[in-house]
């Protein structure tokens, strides 16, 4: 066992962009990291049962954190990215611990994995603590803090509007009005 | 410096509600994942984009300020979220240029 308090470290920064496709068959989603220095464009294509068509594109990053003491390295290309609640659900699992956490100046941010979800590509709480300690300790914690919650607490995707930290729209400086639900 | 000074020497127009702290160096970008590779802990961030998306940003790295250059109008709801989470929105009139030469002429640096 490590003794090291580890001290995180944002490295291996990899700029792309996030793709959202959606199936016209099923209506089943996916998302991929494309580290092309342009967003995708193209017809839909077919891929076994599915026949898949680009809805978005957002600028993104892929990251890995080590520690600054003992040099562990934790990789974290399976995070596509993170997501502010926007309490728009009040029977969301998010937005409830939201307002709990606000009580102790806690932000709450949801780490997003890629689409569609598969019980080996889950983050573990292990790795989403990773996530919190290293967004807390390069922080002036005394204002505030933040916790770092699965998207497993995210019941239904359709329905959701928070906000994802991504440059989704923001090719074009216009800013959107309200984003609409990716899924 | 703190964020309020600063206000005081530049002639910024403070749009949101927040508490005064000190500044660590300025980070200027229009994109957000940028914003997440680079920014340090109390930087002022400038940027020309005012969509909301930009308060759980610079909560996330925990930016001192955000600064609107070029006088670009920034949407309520982004003020609104800016306030309950106290992260301080100033504007400015003066272009991104202009505005990082003043930053820059007060001592204000990367870091
Ligand atoms: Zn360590
Ligand atoms: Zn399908």
């Amino acid at each position: 066992m490590s003794e090291c308090q580890h001290q995180w470290e944002m490295t291996n920064i990899r700029f792309g962009f996030v793709v959202f496709e959606k199936c016209s068959h099923c209506n089943g989603i996916r998302t991929f990291f494309s580290a092309s220095g342009h967003p995708m464009v193209g017809d839909e294509y077919v891929e076994g049962e599915h026949t898949w068509r680009c809805m978005e594109n957002a600028q993104s990053l892929q990251f890995d954190l080590q520690c600054k003491q003992c040099g562990q390295l934790e990789k974290f290309d399976d995070v596509m990215g993170f997501l502010y609640c926007t309490e728009c659900l009040d029977d969301c699992k998010v937005a409830i611990l939201q307002k709990k956490y606000a009580e102790k100046k806690t932000w709450v941010i949801v780490a997003f994995g890629f689409l569609p979800r598969r019980k080996d590509t889950e983050l573990s709480p292990r790795r989403l603590k990773i996530l919190e300690d290293y967004f807390n300790q390069r922080r002036d914690t005394s204002r505030s803090t933040i916790a770092v919650l699965s998207f497993d607490l995210i019941d239904d995707f359709s329905r959701c509007k928070g906000e994802f930290i991504h440059d989704v729209g923001m090719l074009s400086l216009e800013p959107p009005k309200e984003r609409k639900p990716l899924f | 410096m703190t964020v309020k000074e600063l206000i005081e020497n530049m002639g910024l127009k403070p749009l949101s509600q927040f508490d005064d702290r000190e500044i660590t160096g300025v980070f200027v970008s229009d994109m957000l994942s940028d914003v997440m590779a680079g920014a340090q802990s109390g930087n002022l961030w400038v940027t020309v984009q005012t969509h909301k998306s930009i308060v759980p940003a610079a909560n996330l790295v925990d930016v001192s300020a955000i600064i609107i250059s070029s006088g670009k109008e920034v949407p309520r709801e982004t003020i609104e979220l800016a306030t309950k989470h106290n992260i301080a929105i100033l504007w400015s009139e003066l272009p991104t240029f202009e505005l990082v030469g003043k930053l820059y002429s007060l001592g204000l640096a990367t870091g």
